[in-house]
């Protein structure tokens, strides 16, 4: 090795060095400046960490079981709910929250109860309902369709009196 | 109010236990099979889950409203404990100097008691009548009540407390807890303009009907401001913000308690931003006497009687028809007690002939603005619906 090779090969490692200690640098003030002003840099977003638990830790009810004799002239008594396909979906799904007094007072088109499905899904925290949505949509809609009732209806139901 | 006067300036300071007034009606008494907690089991129960029921309009036959009668809205469920002595009040907020907490003891005593007797109506009362229909608990005519309300003006907590000029809104957050069970989701947070809030009638109130507020309306603590949506007098009260803003808890936006800012025809899809916040409720009376369904006997006079009332204003004058809005009887009308309560109104009523009638019942505002005979404007989430209230008779 002559000199001139000797010198390259020390610069060489010079710049290696320097190198090295400017990349340890850069490392440390950024390790130093997320600590200090960005701590939570890598912490997850709540939102996002609560849904995930949401979905990961949500069980899905078990299935209600009909009991026939508690079915009178269509309508299962303890809920009022019509009895048809899925009406099982609706009172472990819709009843995990509220009551199925909610469901029964209402009237919308498959249209409408996807919206309020969608609603319910964006504000109050109801989940995913994957293949049970169809089959609840399809039963909501076919047995809690809105009628035309006008600008008023006739006075019903009157019960009658002698004052 | 001297009995409480007296027992607050004598005994709360020191007294272990607190005035009867803050004793909880409701909560002791062994909840019935299908029953609310201390309300009258001839409620109609629209939700058991979370618990809203309305009254029939014939129990509403009373100036003050009865408590056991008072109907029930909640959009969670209630503080099942309820500790009175530790119980407080938190004024925060962008808008205030700095927040300050009071407790229940500190309210009666650093400030003067107010009460007032106070029109509440649900804005969604009367939605059962909307079509296409509007979604939610479906109201028919009784998701109101005027009972009397007892407690502190928020405007002198407000003042004590130290505002900033830049204040346009506050808004109000209770203990109950959301459906769903997770205790950090707010069930509903909503507020009104400062200058509402600033009103003499705007109480943070302890009583109602000069006992303990009944556990569904709000026990032990309710923010109580007449004439406006009822979901703006919040229940189980812990804290209000003073905000540098319009309120942005949940329910102050989306459809909630909002109309489109234009009439637009019945079933229309109205975007979020072409909708505008409820302010005060409209005109609006109910007959409260006979109830529907009465057979008068031949040549019989029968007195019909109600209440009226118009949100922010006062009721001018009230008519009755009974040939299905041909003629119209002009009534007697009281004053009410004070701003912001519904007023008594009656009239004689004799059928000319054998056969069906019905009585219907028109209020008219001091502006002059009266109810509709049809249902009025309609809006996505069914709110407002003040279309005349009728009533089935017969002569026989």
């Amino acid at each position: 090795m002559d000199d001139k090779s000797l010198i390259e090969t020390a610069i060489r490692q010079a710049k290696k060095t320097i190198n090295i200690g400017l990349m340890v640098m850069v490392f440390c003030l950024f390790w130093f400046v997320q600590n200090q002003f960005y701590p939570d840099l890598f912490q997850g977003n709540d939102n996002i960490s609560q849904l995930d638990s949401l979905q990961n830790d949500f069980v899905e009810p078990p299935m209600f079981e009909l009991d026939s004799a508690s079915i009178e002239n269509g309508i299962h008594i303890p809920t009022g709910l019509i009895v048809d396909d899925g009406v099982q979906d609706v009172m472990t799904t819709c009843g995990a929250c509220h009551s199925l007094d909610l469901v029964t007072q209402n009237r919308a088109t498959e249209e409408g109860w996807k919206e309020i499905i969608v609603w319910m899904q964006e504000t109050q925290g109801l989940w995913d309902l994957g293949d049970r949505e169809e089959i609840i949509i399809t039963y909501l809609g076919k047995n809690y369709a809105p009628e035309n009732t006008g600008r008023r209806k006739n006075l019903e139901n009157v019960e009658w009196y002698n004052l | 109010m001297a009995t409480l006067a007296a027992i607050v300036g004598s005994k709360v300071v020191f007294a272990e236990n607190f005035p009867d007034e803050l004793e909880p009606i409701g909560l002791e008494t062994n909840q019935q099979d299908d029953g609310i907690p201390g309300k009258s089991n001839q409620l109609k129960i629209l939700n058991s889950k979370p618990w809203n029921a309305e009254t029939p309009p014939h129990l509403l036959d009373d100036e003050v409203t009865p408590s056991h009668l008072m109907f029930v809205r909640n959009n969670g469920i209630p503080p099942t404990e309820v500790d009175v002595q530790n119980w407080t009040l938190t004024i925060d907020g962008e808008s205030v100097n700095k927040p300050i907490t009071f407790g229940i003891k500190e309210l009666m005593n650093d400030f003067d008691h107010h009460s007032y007797n106070l029109t509440l109506e649900c804005g969604g009362n009367g939605r059962s009548e909307f079509n296409p229909p509007a979604k939610g608990n479906q109201w028919g005519l009784g998701a109101v009540a005027c009972t009397k309300w007892t407690g502190v003006r928020l405007k002198d907590i407000l003042n004590k407390v130290g505002i900033k000029d830049n204040a346009v809104y506050i808004g109000y957050y209770g203990a109950d807890t959301h459906l769903t069970g997770d205790p950090d989701k707010v069930v509903i947070s909503r507020g009104v303009p400062i200058k509402k809030a600033l009103e003499d009638e705007t109480l943070i109130a302890w009583a109602m009907n000069d006992k303990a507020i009944p556990a569904m309306n709000g026990y032990p603590l309710r923010l109580v401001i007449g004439g406006w949506p009822a979901s703006v007098s919040g229940k189980w009260l812990t804290r209000i913000s003073v905000r540098d803003k319009e309120h942005d808890g949940p329910k102050m936006g989306g459809h909630s308690y909002r109309v489109p800012k234009f009439p637009v025809p019945p079933g229309t899809k109205v975007p979020d931003d072409q909708m505008k916040i409820i302010e005060s409720m409209p005109v609006k009376s109910i007959i409260t006497y006979p109830k529907t369904g009465a057979v008068i006997p031949k040549g019989g006079t029968f007195e019909v009687r109600g209440n009226a009332w118009a949100g922010d204003l006062k009721v001018t004058k009230m008519e009755i028809s009974i040939d299905f809005g041909v003629n119209w009887t002009k009534c007697e009308l009281k004053d009410p007690i004070n701003r912001l309560a519904w007023q008594r109104w009656s009239t004689k009523v004799k059928l000319p002939e054998f056969g069906y009638y019905e009585v219907w019942a028109r209020a008219t505002d001091e502006k002059g603005v009266a109810q509709p005979m049809v249902l009025p404007g309609w809006n996505p989430k069914g709110y407002l619906n003040n279309a005349s209230h009728r009533i089935a008779v017969r002569q026989a």
